[in-house]
C-alpha cells in the first residue's frame, strides 16, 4: 500500500532513487544536496538498497565513476550543488554524447561571490546547453515524482539522454512536506530495468567508448544529439501520461497552469519559489487583481509550443528568473530569453518583462509577488513594459 | 529530413565495435606535423616507446626482432622520441615524405 511520508525533498530524493533500483551511486559531498547522499548510504549500509556505493574524489569524479557505470549497463545517480555542479563542468557534453542516460540531482545552491550557501538556479542553468535533460521540482512530492519520470524519458530508446533533476536547495531540498510513497509493484509497473541496448560494456563483445572523432563528424554528432531532443516531446507525454495513470497525479508533461482561466497577468516561474507564488495569485485575488501562475516543468526540452499557447491567452507575463545571465540580451535572467522567444511567431503577444528574485538564495516573499503583480498591472494599463528586468526588492514599482 | 554523407557518419553514441588492434574509424593519423622516425641500428628494443605511446602505435614485431611504427592512428605527440633511451627516434616533418599527410584532410 502506498503510504504518507513527511520528508525533505532530499529525503524524498534518496526514497525515489532506491525505489528507481539503482545499481551505481557515486557522492561527494557539498550541501545541500549532500543529504541525499547521506540518505542513500543509511539505505545500502543497512541492506535496504542493493548498490554500489562509491565515494568520489570531487565532482568531476563522481561524474567520470557514473559515466563509466552507465557505460557498462547500471542504472546510475549522482549529485552536486552549487559549485560543485560547475566543478564536473568538463564530464556532462560526453556524457550525452556518448547517450548514457546518467542521472543527476542538482539541489541548487548559489555560485560562489566568494561565498554562499543560498539557493539560486545559475549552478544548474549554467549547464542547460550540455545535452542533458534538465527540470525543476516545486516541492519534496514533485522531487520524487521528477527522479522516476526523468529515469523512464532518460533511458527511453528515442532519447537516451542523461537528466539533471533540479530542485531548489533549502526550500524545497530542506523544508519537508508529504510525500506519497508509492508500492514498490507502481515503480516496477512505470520504470521497466534500465536496458542499455548494444551500448553494454561486454568482454565477449568489445567496444571502444569515446574514441576522438574527426571534426567534420562533430556536426553529426551533435545533429544526433539534436534530433533526440526533437523526438523527447513525444516522450515525455508518454511517460508523464502513464506516470498520472499509474500513480493517480495530476501533472501536465510541460507547463501547468494555476488559476488562470480569466487571469491577465500571470507568473511564469520554475521550482520551488512557486509554491509562495501560488498563495500570493489567491491572495491579489482576493483584491480583484485578475492574476494567475505558469509553471515550467522543463526548461531542456523548452516546451516551445506550449509555452506560446499558454502565455499568448495573458495580457502580461512576468517571468520570475531565478538564474542570472549577465550582460544578456535581457538584462537579466535566462527564461525571458526563451519566452519571448517562444512568443516571437505568436501574432497576438502578451507584455512580457522579468523579475530577479530569489537570487543568492533571498525568499521570495509574498510582498514581492504583490510588487511584481503591480508592475505587470501599471504595464497593462500603459500598454507597454518600461524595460526588461526589475529587481526585487531593489527598486520600486514603476512600470 | 536530413542527409549524413556516409563518411562522415557516427555510430549512435560513438561507441565503435574494438576487435584487438585497430578498427577502420576514428583514424587520427591526420593529426601529425611531425612523425617519429626509428633508426633500427641503434634501437636496443628498450620497449619505452611501446609503454608510453597513448594510442599503442608502437607494437613489438611478430618474430620480436624491431619495434614497429603504426602510421594510421600515430597523432604525432612524439613521446616516444622523447623518452627513446638510445636516441634512436628522431622527429621529421611529415611533409617530406612522399606519404606525408596534410593535418586534417582526409587521407584515408
Amino acid at each position: 500500500m502506498a503510504k504518507e511520508m513527511t520528508l525533505s525533498g532530499c529525503a524524498a530524493s534518496a526514497q525515489a532513487v532506491k525505489m528507481a533500483k539503482v545499481d551505481v551511486i557515486c557522492s561527494y559531498p557539498i550541501r545541500p544536496y549532500t543529504a541525499a547522499m547521506m540518505e542513500l548510504a543509511k539505505m545500502v549500509a543497512e541492506g535496504e538498497l542493493d548498490a554500489e556505493f562509491i565515494h568520489g574524489e570531487g565532482e568531476h569524479a563522481q561524474l567520470s565513476v557514473v559515466y563509466g557505470a552507465s557505460a557498462a549497463g547500471a542504472r546510475t545517480f549522482t549529485g552536486s550543488s552549487g559549485v560543485g555542479v560547475t566543478y564536473a563542468m568538463e564530464v556532462y557534453s560526453p556524457i550525452s554524447g556518448a547517450r548514457l542516460p546518467v542521472q543527476m540531482m542538482i539541489a541548487d545552491r548559489a555560485l560562489d561571490p566568494p561565498g554562499d550557501f543560498g539557493s539560486e538556479h545559475t549552478d544548474a542553468m549554467s549547464c542547460r546547453d550540455q545535452g542533458w535533460i534538465m527540470g525543476w521540482a516545486e516541492s519534496p512530492q514533485e522531487a520524487f515524482d521528477n527522479h522516476l519520470i526523468n529515469y523512464r524519458i532518460g533511458e527511453d530508446p528515442r532519447v537516451m539522454l542523461p537528466q539533471f533533476v533540479c530542485q531548489d536547495g533549502y526550500f524545497v531540498s530542506h523544508i519537508p512536506g508529504k510525500v506519497l510513497i508509492p508500492d514498490q509493484a507502481q515503480v516496477d509497473e512505470f520504470l521497466p530495468p534500465y536496458n542499455p541496448g548494444k551500448h553494454v560494456l561486454d568482454p565477449k563483445q568489445p567496444v571502444s567508448h569515446g574514441p576522438q572523432i574527426r571534426p567534420d563528424q562533430g556536426a553529426i554528432m551533435d545533429l544526433q544529439r539534436a534530433e533526440a531532443f526533437l523526438e523527447m516531446p513525444k516522450v515525455i507525454e508518454e511517460a508523464v501520461g502513464d506516470f498520472n495513470r499509474i500513480f493517480g497525479r495530476h501533472y501536465s508533461p510541460f507547463v501547468e497552469e494555476f488559476l488562470t482561466d480569466d487571469a491577465e497577468i500571470v507568473f511564469f516561474i520554475q521550482g520551488g519559489h512557486a509554491a509562495t507564488a501560488r498563495y500570493a495569485v489567491k491572495h491579489l485575488r482576493e483584491r480583484g487583481v485578475k492574476a494567475g501562475l505558469v509553471k515550467l516543468r522543463f526548461v531542456r526540452p523548452f516546451p516551445t509550443t506550449q509555452v506560446a499557447e499558454s502565455l499568448a491567452k495573458f495580457k502580461g507575463v512576468g517571468v520570475v528568473e531565478t538564474s542570472t545571465s549577465y550582460g544578456g540580451s535581457m538584462r537579466g535572467g535566462n527564461l525571458l530569453v526563451e519566452v519571448r522567444a517562444a512568443l516571437y511567431d505568436v501574432p497576438k503577444r502578451p507584455l512580457t518583462t522579468s523579475f530577479m528574485a530569489g537570487l543568492g538564495g533571498d525568499a521570495v516573499t509574498l510582498k514581492d509577488f504583490y510588487w511584481m503583480a503591480e508592475i505587470l498591472t501599471n504595464a497593462v494599463k500603459a500598454g507597454r513594459v518600461g524595460k526588461t528586468v526589475y529587481w526585487a526588492g531593489l527598486e520600486q514599482a514603476v512600470a | 529530413m536530413f542527409n549524413v554523407p556516409q563518411e562522415r557518419a557516427v555510430p549512435f553514441g560513438c561507441v565503435t565495435p574494438a576487435p584487438i588492434g585497430e578498427q577502420p574509424m576514428m583514424r587520427t593519423g591526420n593529426w601529425r606535423e611531425f612523425r617519429p622516425v626509428i633508426d633500427h641500428e641503434q634501437c636496443n628494443l628498450c620497449m619505452n616507446c611501446v609503454v608510453w605511446c597513448p594510442d599503442a602505435c608502437w607494437q613489438l614485431s611478430e618474430n620480436e626482432e624491431e619495434v614497429v611504427w603504426n602510421s594510421t592512428y600515430c597523432k604525432g605527440c612524439l613521446i616516444c622520441v622523447n623518452e627513446c633511451s638510445h636516441d634512436a627516434l628522431t622527429k621529421a616533418y611529415e611533409l617530406d615524405f612522399p606519404d606525408g599527410v596534410v593535418r586534417l584532410e582526409k587521407p584515408f
